[in-house]
């Protein structure tokens, strides 16, 4: 960790199915690395489709023409995922090959338009819930600091990051970037990988720095699936990538 | 969005050998536990010693043990009882997080806190002497500021060994609850 002018204090919490690591400013209020686990915790209560009683294991469960009421978490990720899906012609697809159009956001209903359709916020939660953290961090008066969620990560302020990647076949890690005022996230697809793209089996290591982590998160996905770091949806969004 | 490339090249950077282990603390044992159970005057250390019918119920509740003796910390203001704190340790496939669970009189988790964590190689995870480095310095380890887990971006690391072995202090206090061993 590199940053200017302040020392730092971190704290991590196993959430998300990850290891997720606040850091402040050292004379930040006590507050602010509560609030940002909070945030976490209460994105994904909302968006986890291992959690039985979530949002989007309700809509999982509904019957084809039913709809449910989406609260701000998820008509906020849906609405990042419809553009994604819009902007990559489907190759950024939530439903994992269920059903691309089978979900339909309208105002806060969001409906089931095809019996099986079900949802996997998978590739697209974890910087949303990184992005809620930042904001929480902001909110109670944090100047600078930055929220990793397992390799999902954004700095703000003058918090510096140096950002390492990790070799999945040997362990270990290397240098790679020094990162201020965005995210950066990174996914890893083999056969044996934990994650799982939709439609390919093709081995890839994506990463993509992007404004906001959510964008982050889910472009790696747009990049792992296309093969291409320069796809066009990466300038809209304002990202870049790297395959490796 | 600043982004300064470190490496020469990507391409350069990816031919290279990792760099290597990197490891951050984040809270001692006793911090920990304070900030569980801000209210509390004191801790009492004790240890749960479970008999082996108790290891069998244990193993039929499908938790392995480990250890048939268990330290726990009991976080007391004046007569009552706030709840525990237990300190344990995880090895995944690159790393080594030791956390401590906070629990209610009642036995239910209450806060989960990450102590610190080790990444190195795969191979030195299982190498003893790399392991050894490690034992002992829970309880004492202090909040080191400056080295942390931020920059790392890779595969996302599960953290399937830690909610497994929050599932197995949970069940350990349960059994020792019942025994009455934390009356």
């Amino acid at each position: 960790m590199k940053a200017l002018g302040a020392t730092w204090q971190c704290r991590a919490r196993p959430l998300l199915g990850t290891l997720v690591e606040v850091g402040v400013p050292d004379d930040a209020g006590p507050g602010c690395v509560d609030a940002a686990f909070a945030a976490i915790a209460g994105v994904q209560a909302c968006l986890s489709r291992f959690e039985a009683g979530s949002e989007l294991a309700r809509f999982n469960a509904l019957e084809a023409g039913w709809c449910i009421d989406a609260g701000a978490h998820l008509q906020a990720v849906l609405g990042a995922a419809r553009q994604l899906r819009d902007a990559t012609a489907g190759l950024f697809d939530i439903s994992c090959g269920t059903g691309a159009d089978g979900w339909w956001l309208h105002g806060s209903q969001l409906h089931k338009r095809a019996a099986g359709t079900t949802l996997d916020l998978g590739g697209i939660a974890k910087g949303y819930a990184v992005d809620c953290a930042v904001q929480a961090l902001q909110a109670h008066g944090c100047a600078s600091g930055w929220v990793n969620a397992g390799g999902d990560l954004r700095a703000f302020g003058a918090a510096q990051l140096e950002l390492q990647l990790r070799d999945e076949a040997a362990g270990g890690v290397r240098p790679f970037a020094m990162l201020g005022d965005g995210a950066f996230a990174t996914s890893h697809f083999t056969a044996a990988s934990r994650s799982r793209l939709h439609g390919t089996t093709r081995a890839a290591h994506a990463s993509v720095a992007a404004p906001a982590c959510l964008w982050a998160d889910a472009l790696t996905k747009v990049v792992a699936a296309s093969g291409d770091a320069t796809h066009p949806a990466l300038a809209r969004f304002g990202a870049q990538a790297w395959l490796h | 969005m600043r982004l300064v490339p470190l490496a020469p090249t990507l391409a350069a950077a990816a031919t290279l050998a990792p760099a290597g282990a990197f490891a951050v603390d984040y809270l001692s044992a006793d911090q920990a536990a304070k900030l569980m159970f801000p209210q509390a005057d004191r801790f009492e250390a004790r240890e749960l010693q479970f008999d082996a019918a108790q290891m069998k119920q244990l193993q039929d509740l499908g938790v392995r043990a480990r250890s048939a003796r268990w330290p726990l910390k009991v976080a007391r203001h004046a007569e009552t009882t706030l709840g525990f704190v237990v300190v344990d340790e995880v090895i995944g496939k690159f790393e080594l997080i030791t956390y401590a669970v906070g629990l209610t009189p009642e036995g239910a988790v209450s806060q989960v806190e990450v102590l610190s964590y080790r990444e190195s190689h795969g191979h030195e995870i299982r190498l003893p002497a790399w392991r050894r480095q490690f034992v002992g310095k829970t309880a004492a380890a202090p909040l080191r500021v400056g080295d942390d887990i931020a920059n790392i971006s890779g595969a996302t690391l599960s953290c399937t060994h830690v909610t497994d072995g929050i599932k197995r202090i949970v069940t350990l206090v349960e059994v020792a609850r019942r025994a009455g061993a934390l009356a």
